[in-house]
């Protein structure tokens, strides 16, 4: 027999309580480990994903409200446009790999099954300067060329909801009878959502000939960013963002969403806390005369202050280990309560499992057994045997 | 004065709120190695008080107290501590054993305190000493009471002290298994250890060497037995 069997004999007894409190505490540490993990999760997949889209900044028409831009990569309508000649003074600043051409339109069509009036939106893009933007793009069917009319391409989401295959006709719309020629195996990002017809179709079939909304600027050297995102503020039409700031952006908005959620793992640590603090301060004042009987047969105040410490510790690592445990099966359920409240989530997995957090989370759940434990621990082992032994409680 | 027990004018004073209760009142007790000693007397009459100083559990108000050679008076807890450990075994009317533990494993608990280790074959001669060899893998609720203060002798013979003090360990038991207790403690005083035994019962009080009354706090008397 050792001190940590004694403390867990001990626990043993009152199981009920024992229990409650570790499912308390294995609450707050799943909500931890979680939270912690999509916040690692979070942010490595919005780098990976926006240094994938291979994208460094994006020039949008001047007046466009700020957080518009970051509508870009989700698909939002911007009501202004810039022109070929814009195109053409991006292009001829120095260090510029790629300037890509956009036209990004909303369309309504009635829906295949209901019939009703849906908003849908529309690319308009130069495919192979578009493929060098998207290299993970692959499809069923083929792609169109940029000569091509009355052809298009749709997202793998899209033609599944509205029964859409490869060889088909668009039923109705301002696209009737475009015939698609390919879908887009699923991204998992917007563009499954998404027509994809060449610039120029788009260009007629809304009259905006030469007109486009956006031109994705891939830069030679990502150290020139400035330089070049600079340069291009002076042409005058142009309003210019780049990734970083729209990645600041999102990290803003899902900052908040973040903060408040910390709040509520801090508030449930505390309350678990107390919880704790109360559940062995009451075991120790029931147990007074037993640490009386304890000292009289030998044992030291140390010695009884260290068994309390051992079933706080008990109880917050059991907490711990289950709370993990249930974080790490429970992770994509998690996932997808959190990708309901962030305004942006990337594509990959939110939820890093890494052996450091785990083991952060089971340290953590031994300091908080610790601070916990320790004035209940002194609290009992500061009783001389006599005034426990006829105190006590039973 | 030579004694394994040396207490000299030892004062015991309670204070609840302004009252103060004398428990004892300048108290000389003495009690040579080898010697089994009772002590009886009515109800609040400081047997309880007496026990308790006399194994270091209360500190006395004044007075000395010399156990085993050693002056108590100014030790500090740590040192209390490690003379109980090293001299004195204690058993009380209640028991006081862990429901959760065996009785083999309430009769180690000492043990675990001065930090012994391998320690079956001690804990298998004293459950054979107070007769438990079959009952040692049994919980407290699972024995009967005269099983149990065996249990507590057994923890309080673990780290073969010279002195056992008991408080009224038959308080909880019938005639018959009182008597065996008794026999108990009549081998272990045999073995050469020295017992201190409050009771209330007069026949089993008999069967010590030397017993002492206590009235009202005082020593009222100290009888020799036939042994």
């Amino acid at each position: 027999m050792n001190f940590l069997t004694l403390a867990a004999k001990n626990l043993l007894r009152r199981r009920g309580r024992t229990l409650l409190t570790v499912l308390g505490v294995a609450i707050a540490i799943t909500v931890l480990f979680s939270l912690l993990s999509l916040n690692s999760g979070y942010q490595k997949e919005l780098n990976k994903e926006v240094n994938s889209l291979g994208v460094h900044i994006l020039a949008v028409p001047k007046g466009c409200p700020y957080e518009a831009a970051s509508l870009v990569i989700h698909g939002g309508v911007i009501p202004k446009y810039l022109t070929a000649t814009d195109l053409d003074n991006v292009r001829s600043i120095e260090g510029i790999e790629l300037a890509v051409p956009m036209l990004m339109h909303q369309f309504i069509r009635k829906d295949n099954k209901t019939g009703q009036d849906v908003p849908h939106i529309v690319f308009g893009i130069k495919i192979d300067e578009e493929r060098e933007l998207k290299p993970w793009w692959t499809v069923e069917g083929r792609y169109f060329t940029d000569n091509e009319t009355r052809v298009m391409l749709v997202g793998r989401g899209l033609a599944d909801k509205e029964n859409l295959t490869v060889g088909s006709k668009i039923p109705s719309g301002p696209f009737k009878d475009f015939a698609i020629v390919g879908i887009l195996n699923r991204t998992g990002d917007q563009d499954d959502q998404f027509h994809f017809v060449p610039l120029t179709e788009a260009q007629r079939v809304f009259n905006k000939e030469g007109k486009i909304t956006t031109i994705a600027v891939k830069v030679r050297d990502v150290s020139q960013i400035s330089r070049i995102s600079a340069e291009m503020e002076r042409i005058p039409d142009i309003q210019v963002v780049t990734m970083t700031q729209i990645m600041g952006t999102i990290m803003n908005l899902a900052g908040s969403a973040r903060s408040l959620l910390l709040t509520v793992i801090a508030i449930a640590l505390i309350i678990s806390a107390f919880g704790i603090i109360n559940t062995l301060l009451m075991s120790v004042n029931e147990r007074t005369r037993e640490f009386g009987v304890m000292k009289a047969i030998g044992a030291s105040g140390l010695d009884i202050g260290k068994m309390v410490l051992a079933e706080t510790v008990f109880i917050t690592f059991s907490g711990g280990v289950i709370g993990t445990i249930a974080a790490v099966v429970g992770s994509r359920v998690i996932e997808g309560f959190v990708r309901g409240m962030l305004p942006y989530s990337p594509r990959g997995t939110m939820v890093s499992l890494s052996p450091e957090l785990i083991g952060f989370a089971l340290v953590f759940s031994i300091a908080l057994g610790i601070v916990c434990g320790i004035y209940p621990a002194f609290k009992s082992s500061r009783l001389t045997p006599m005034e426990a032994i006829r105190s006590g409680v039973e | 004065m030579s004694g394994i027990i040396v207490a000299e004018n030892l004062c015991k004073v309670y204070r609840r709120g302004r009252e103060e209760i004398s428990a004892l009142k300048n108290v000389d007790f003495h009690v040579d190695e080898g010697e089994f000693v009772s002590i009886i007397g009515p109800s609040g009459s400081g047997k309880t008080a007496l026990l308790n100083v006399l194994g270091c559990l209360d500190t006395p108000t004044s007075g000395t107290l010399r156990l085993n050679g050693t002056e108590t008076r100014g030790m500090k807890e740590s040192e209390l501590v490690r003379l109980r450990r090293q001299n004195i075994g204690f058993v009380f009317q209640q028991f006081y054993l862990m429901p959760t533990l065996t009785a083999r494993e309430n009769i180690e608990l000492p043990l675990l305190f001065s930090r012994k280790t391998d320690n079956k074959k001690r804990i298998d001669e004293v459950l054979q000493m107070v007769g438990l060899s079959d009952r040692g893998d049994h919980l407290p609720e699972q024995l009967s009471g005269g099983e149990m203060q065996r249990v507590a002798i057994g923890r309080a013979l673990i780290n073969d002290p010279k002195i056992i003090l008991a408080d009224e360990p038959t308080g909880n038991l019938d005639s018959g298994t009182s008597g065996k207790i008794y026999e108990l403690f009549r081998k272990l005083n045999d073995q050469g250890r020295t017992l201190v035994v409050v009771t209330h019962n007069l026949e089993l009080a008999r069967q010590a060497h030397k017993m002492y009354t206590l009235r009202d706090g005082r020593i009222a008397g100290c009888e020799e037995m036939d042994y």
